[in-house]
């Protein structure tokens, strides 16, 4: 299998003026191959985000090495985001500008094809069923359109590589079922997803593989099955909560 | 970058909010002004009228006598015979002698004296009247003709009429509303794309396209700068229309004669042209402050505080464009934005002073500078670019200066 995403003893860290320095992402390693969704599952300031964002280039880490596509992030940045969508936790969108205008944009930004556009853009906007709102103003979509939009403009220029961070979260059910559907299609197209979650049961449904990170450690990789057999737990909260303490217990050993 | 700041720009543009109080905080100030100018002309009439100017005459030929009448009629000049008027210091002297069967004279006054200056018109008038006067009779009683007698011709040098006065008015109040209202609108938008995009976090999704960082800071520049232009243009336009249909016709009723002002004079095509080309550069010197006080904030209301006092200093500085006893010097030249509304000020007023606008330019050259070299990189940093909130502006600096050490 082709590996698309291949991460080595990535570490990042931050100052705290009450903490001082914290390691947000300390030795992580794992690759992902084309055709998969990897799900990093962890509770908030797990060091899902930070992850995501050195693999976007929007970061520099500490130490270790990304290689996305083929590219390196540090010695060919460009490249890596040509071959990225990436995906913030947030919508970002423009208030002001309509999701047909978004769409468009972030198609000429990333250097799409200019006499395909047009052409894109609709194919995009009818697959996404943004038609009936296509021209409205992003500030007066509801959360959920602004999210599908979100994602529209992540994936407008066909990037192999797809970056999501939360897609779904604070979304409802429906909303949320349609994103789920729109990313197994992307992998059926042979992209790579990594995505990031902390609700459990959205990554055992749509992930291929599921990484589970905590404290900026990444405790474990694997498909929920190799998973369920390691812990010999079957819900995946469980398995969680079961890696987690596992680690814990290490590092009182180690010392 | 064409492709960023249109995207920005049109974000932008399409912001009513941002668009209304751009166009309306300079138009606050339209009345200020309306006020600023009829108290203004207000207090020069009251001013000319409670001073008394000695006007020190001698008329050596006693055939002239009678011009003592027409001197005398002069509002608010004293006239004093004497026999030495030259050395007379505290007023405007006048010799009168004859020559060619007319009068000849010789007026003494302190070209530095605004007083003095002002009082002279009103002497020049009646001097000229009485020459006339003379040419006339003299004409009648020797039966000469007209034609051979060569036109009465004054050379007058620092006079200052009416025209100098509004043209120095105008001079100061065009280049500081446009400012004003060039730093009103760099501000709001500095504030919307610097911190408002981090705080969306539109800045992350930009960040990742196929573009350098700078190209992404220099495209939220330039949109900064395009937009403080254009409202920098309307007000600017505004200011000019309200100024002639409207004030036009107030001052006229401030100061007689003042509603017949030639337009041309301020409203030309070299001042229009000079005004444009000042307005670009303020507004992409007021731009590269904001810019960069706005994107060490990650969120509105930050950028606003980050903001703040730069726009009051930078308000403030035109400030002293106004004051008629400020002369150009060297650190009006140094101050970046200042320098260019003074220049401006002096172009419009038609004092071309070359050194201050040399100054100016070498100046505004080493800030440019300044702010590319030791500010510009700050902005390019992850901390200040994605707005980590755990990190202070403080550590933020320390950070970077601690990188430069290394290096």
């Amino acid at each position: 299998m082709e590996e698309k995403i291949i991460i080595k003893n990535l570490c990042k860290e931050f100052y705290d003026p009450q903490r001082g320095i914290v390691k947000a992402v300390d030795n992580v390693s794992f690759s992902a191959y084309k055709g998969e969704v990897f799900g990093l599952l962890g509770p908030n300031g797990a060091g899902k985000t930070t992850t995501l964002r050195m693999m976007a280039t929007l970061m520099k880490p500490n130490s270790g090495s990304i290689q996305i596509a083929g590219y390196d992030t540090e010695n060919d940045p460009r490249n890596v985001r040509r071959s990225i969508g990436y995906m913030s936790s947030s919508t970002a969108l423009y208030p002001r500008l309509s999701p047909r205008e978004i769409i468009t944009y972030f198609a000429e930004l990333n250097d799409y094809p200019k006499n395909e556009i047009p052409m894109r853009v609709e194919k995009i906007i009818r697959y996404f069923g943004i038609g009936d709102y296509a021209d409205t103003y992003s500030e007066k979509l509801s959360t959920g359109m602004k999210q599908i939009t979100s994602i529209a403009r992540t994936i407008v220029h066909d990037p192999p590589v797809l970056i999501l961070d939360e897609p779904s979260s604070g979304l409802d059910v429906i909303v949320a079922q349609k994103i789920h559907n729109y990313i197994n299609d992307l992998k059926n197209e042979g992209k790579t997803i990594i995505f990031s979650s902390h609700n459990m049961g959205e990554v055992e449904k749509i992930c291929d593989r599921i990484g589970i990170i905590n404290n900026g450690k990444l405790l474990t990789v694997g498909t929920i099955n190799e998973l369920r057999t390691i812990s010999s737990k079957y819900y995946l909260e469980e398995i969680f909560i079961y890696f987690v303490n596992e680690f814990e217990k290490r590092v009182e050993n180690a010392y | 970058m064409k492709i960023l700041i249109s995207l920005y720009l049109k974000d932008l543009l399409r912001n009513k909010m941002l668009g209304i109080m751009v166009i309306l905080v300079p138009i606050i100030f339209y009345p200020l002004i309306y006020w600023g100018i009829t108290q203004f002309l207000m207090v020069k009439s009251g001013f000319e009228e409670s001073r008394k100017v000695n006007l020190y005459y001698r008329i050596v030929d006693p055939g002239f006598s009678d011009l003592k009448d027409s001197i005398a009629a002069i509002r608010s000049l004293v006239p004093v015979e004497t026999a030495e008027p030259e050395t007379e210091k505290n007023g405007i002297s006048l010799i009168v002698t004859r020559l060619n069967e007319l009068p000849r004279y010789e007026v003494l006054l302190d070209s530095s004296n605004a007083v003095h200056k002002s009082f002279y018109g009103g002497l020049e008038e009646k001097l000229t009247a009485y020459y006339q006067t003379e040419l006339e009779k003299l004409m009648t009683d020797k039966n000469y003709q007209k034609e051979y007698f060569r036109v009465y011709n004054i050379e007058s040098v620092n006079i200052e009429g009416q025209n100098e006065i509004i043209t120095k008015i105008l001079s100061f109040i065009i280049p500081l509303m446009a400012v004003i209202s060039i730093i009103s609108s760099v501000a709001a938008a500095s504030v919307e794309l610097g911190s408002g995009h981090s705080e969306d976090k539109t800045t992350e999704t930009t960040l990742t396209i196929p573009a350098d960082r700078k190209d992404v800071i220099l495209s939220k520049f330039f949109t900064v700068v395009i937009y403080g232009m254009l409202a920098g243009l309307v007000n600017f336009i505004l200011l000019v229309t309200m100024i002639i249909v409207i004030f036009k016709n107030m001052i006229g009723q401030v100061e007689a004669g003042l509603a017949d002002f030639d337009w041309g004079l301020i409203i030309n095509f070299k001042n229009l042209s000079i005004s444009f080309v000042s307005l670009v550069l303020i507004a992409f010197f007021v731009s590269l402050i904001f810019v960069t006080a706005a994107g060490f904030a990650s969120k509105r209301k930050d950028g606003n505080i980050m903001v703040s006092p730069f726009t009051a200093i930078i308000t403030y500085l035109p400030l002293v464009i106004v004051i008629p006893a400020i002369e150009p010097n060297i650190l009006i030249a140094m101050t970046p934005v200042l320098n260019i509304a003074f220049a401006l000020k002096l172009i419009i007023s038609n004092d071309l002073n070359i050194a201050f606008i040399a100054e100016a330019v070498a100046f505004s050259f080493i800030w440019v500078i300044v702010m590319y070299r030791f500010l510009f990189p700050f902005l390019l940093e992850e901390e200040v670019l994605l707005g980590y909130s755990n990190t202070s502006l403080i550590r933020k600096i320390k950070i970077k200066m601690g990188k430069w050490k290394k290096k």
